[in-house]
């Protein structure tokens, strides 16, 4: 630990010496009992002044948890001396949310606070040790966004009895801890306009065995008896058979836009992007769907199409390390390993629409022929209201540019929906199925 | 809505230490008159001023306040002539009394809130240091009064122990700072 002498103990002798020189040489025994108590008191704290034996550790209650999760951090303290004063500090990271009352654990029932202030924010306490004492400090901590964190930041810091010294000590232990966004449940997903051969839930275009109806046929050697359709026959007098749409699976890529994340009282454009890929790969998987991500930004990431639980687990291990990593590098959608988009896949593209590199990445995309969705999280109202004549006018500009944008993509067969903040992911998953029917993209 | 224990022990040492630092200065002007009574008002003055300030908010004025309030008995005691003041010792507790409260004042950091255990044995450390203090001043002070050895032996031991003190001084000015490798 390091050592630090207090600004008490030149305060004390300073005092002292010049009372004791002043009552030599004035003659005066009273500023010698003065002084006496200060030089005394500072003789004794050096004499008795130990380097404290600390150890401490840091754990979670767990690994994975979910947004809106309390979360337990436990600090085990062992002291091989006695301390008389030790302050313990964690360092909770930005997006966890320290506690509002005291520790639930710990004998003596301390009362213990958060501190709130400033980023990233700290809880802190203090307490005394005895001699081979251990002491396990709870604290839960709220998870306010998603995200990987490491806990496990803690400083230390203790003091002597008398206060002349102090002795620091940094832990750097790393607990980490993975908070999900909670998915949403959605009831309807976008279609894809082409299947797999593998089954799956999704009604393929193709004629085969399934068990929604497509069409009559006059029968045919090889037909299944169970395929023929009676009241068709009596009414054509031949046998005819009735030919179904077969449920297929589908790839499914979702395509993250993570050059810039627009923050606002709303929340950010980020966190939405993040939590609808949760949701949709969650959603998705259900269907026995092959789920994919791109996360497409200063930092690229990418997760071929899989399926399964593995597969959910891997997409969102990945989601929670999306951040925003500023670069003025180009990137483009070569750089992805052609494995990562199929040929066949559905890419749900979910983006602001800000930065003109994720812009021309989708034009790449459609440029390419892929069934490309876009669903545009919309930045407007986060940036605030803007102030006199010319910032709503600039803001009307930003909306038509924005609107001109969608207009072009819808142009060249991509489904675009604007996602402001009232509507549910759902609602905009159903209007962008809409659009796409409309757009000849998707069966029904 | 009460505030929370942090912030009581920050302003309740705090006022406190304030508030022993204003006896100390002010009771000695009692003991003169006229015009040194006017200019030692002044001191007394700004005495409490720096003792409220390195009290409640800037810790590193602990030393010119303890300073100023030494100076200004100082003044009082050479006014007395020959007569030994028998409070000496009151002054010496007073003095150890404001430093430790102002310093556990400053120690109360804001955010950081100390178990109960924590608090009283402070107090307890506190108020046994004032004591001792208190019993130590005054056998200083009878020491000083007892006739064996006479004047050349107290001025001796005196010397001895402005030496000594001095000696303390160069051995905290020294740094006392340790540095460990991060654990």
């Amino acid at each position: 630990m390091t050592r630090r002498p207090s600004a008490k103990i030149a305060a004390y002798v300073g005092v002292a010496a010049l009372a004791l020189l002043a009552g030599l040489t004035l003659g005066r025994p009273e500023l010698v009992a003065v002084a006496a108590p200060l030089a005394v008191l500072v003789v004794a704290g050096l004499a008795t002044a130990r380097d404290p034996e600390l150890d401490a550790e840091v754990a979670v209650d767990r690994e994975r948890a979910l947004v809106g999760d309390q979360v337990t951090v436990t600090l085990s303290l062992r002291a091989g001396t006695r301390v008389e004063r030790l302050e313990v500090l964690l360092v909770v990271p930005p997006g966890m949310e320290g506690p509002a009352g005291g520790p639930g654990g710990g004998p003596g029932g301390s009362s213990v606070a958060p501190r709130t202030t400033g980023t990233p924010r700290t809880w802190a306490a203090a307490v005394t040790l005895a001699a081979g004492e251990e002491r396990a400090l709870d604290i839960g901590l709220s998870c306010r966004r998603w995200g990987a964190y490491w806990l496990g930041d803690v400083h230390l810091r203790a003091h002597d009895r008398f206060r002349l010294f102090t002795w620091e000590r940094h832990l750097d232990r790393h607990a980490p801890l993975k908070v999900f966004p909670v998915p949403e449940a959605l009831r309807a997903l976008v279609r894809p306009a082409e299947t797999l051969v593998s089954t799956g839930s999704h009604v393929a275009p193709q004629r085969g065995d399934g068990i929604e109806f497509a069409d009559l046929r006059s029968f045919m050697p090889g037909d299944r008896p169970r395929s023929i359709n009676w009241r068709a026959t009596a009414r054509r007098g031949g046998l005819m058979v009735n030919q179904r749409h077969p449920e297929r699976a589908t790839d499914v890529v979702l395509f993250l836009d993570s050059f810039l994340d627009v923050r606002g009282p709303a929340g950010s454009t980020l966190d939405r992007a993040v939590g609808a890929a949760a949701s949709l790969a969650a959603a998705y998987l259900r269907q026995r769907d092959r789920v994919g991500l791109v996360s497409f930004g200063g930092f690229v990431q990418w997760l071929q199409p899989g399926g399964g639980q593995t597969a959910l687990y891997r997409l969102l291990d990945t989601l929670m390390e999306t951040q925003v990593f500023a670069t003025a590098a180009w990137k483009g959608i070569r750089h992805l390993p052609p494995r990562t988009l199929p040929a066949k896949a559905l890419i749900v593209a979910l983006t602001p629409l800000v930065d003109e590199r994720g812009v021309a990445a989708l034009f790449d995309l459609l440029a390419r022929g892929y069934d490309l969705a876009v669903v545009d999280i919309s930045p407007l109202a986060r940036t605030g209201a803007a102030g006199g004549e010319w910032g709503g006018l600039a803001e009307r500009l930003w909306a038509l540019e924005r609107e001109t944008l969608r207009h072009r993509y819808q142009r060249l067969g991509a489904a675009v929906v604007e996602w402001p903040d009232a509507l549910h992911l759902q609602q905009v998953l159903l209007e962008v199925e809409a659009c796409r029917r409309r757009a000849g993209l998707a069966p029904g | 809505m009460p505030a929370p224990r942090r912030a009581r022990t920050r302003l309740t040492c705090g006022l406190a230490a304030t508030a022993v630092a204003a006896v100390l200065a002010l009771a000695p002007l009692a003991e003169v008159t006229g015009t040194l009574r006017e200019a030692l008002a002044w001191v007394a003055g700004l005495a409490m001023v720096l003792a409220a300030a390195a009290a409640l908010r800037l810790g590193s004025l602990l030393g010119p306040a303890l300073v100023v309030l030494l100076a200004e008995y100082t003044v009082v005691l050479v006014g007395r002539g020959d007569r030994i003041d028998a409070a000496a010792p009151l002054f010496g507790a007073g003095l150890l009394l404001y430093a430790e409260l102002a310093s556990w004042a400053r120690e109360a950091r804001p955010g950081v809130s100390d178990e109960r255990p924590v608090l009283v044995t402070r107090a307890i450390v506190v108020a046994a240091s004032a004591l001792a203090a208190l019993g130590l001043g005054v056998l200083v002070l009878l020491a000083a009064t007892l006739p064996a050895g006479g004047g050349l032996a107290r001025l001796a031991i005196g010397v001895v122990a402005t030496t000594l003190t001095l000696v303390l001084v160069v051995v905290v000015a020294r740094p006392m700072s340790t540095r460990a490798p991060r654990g």
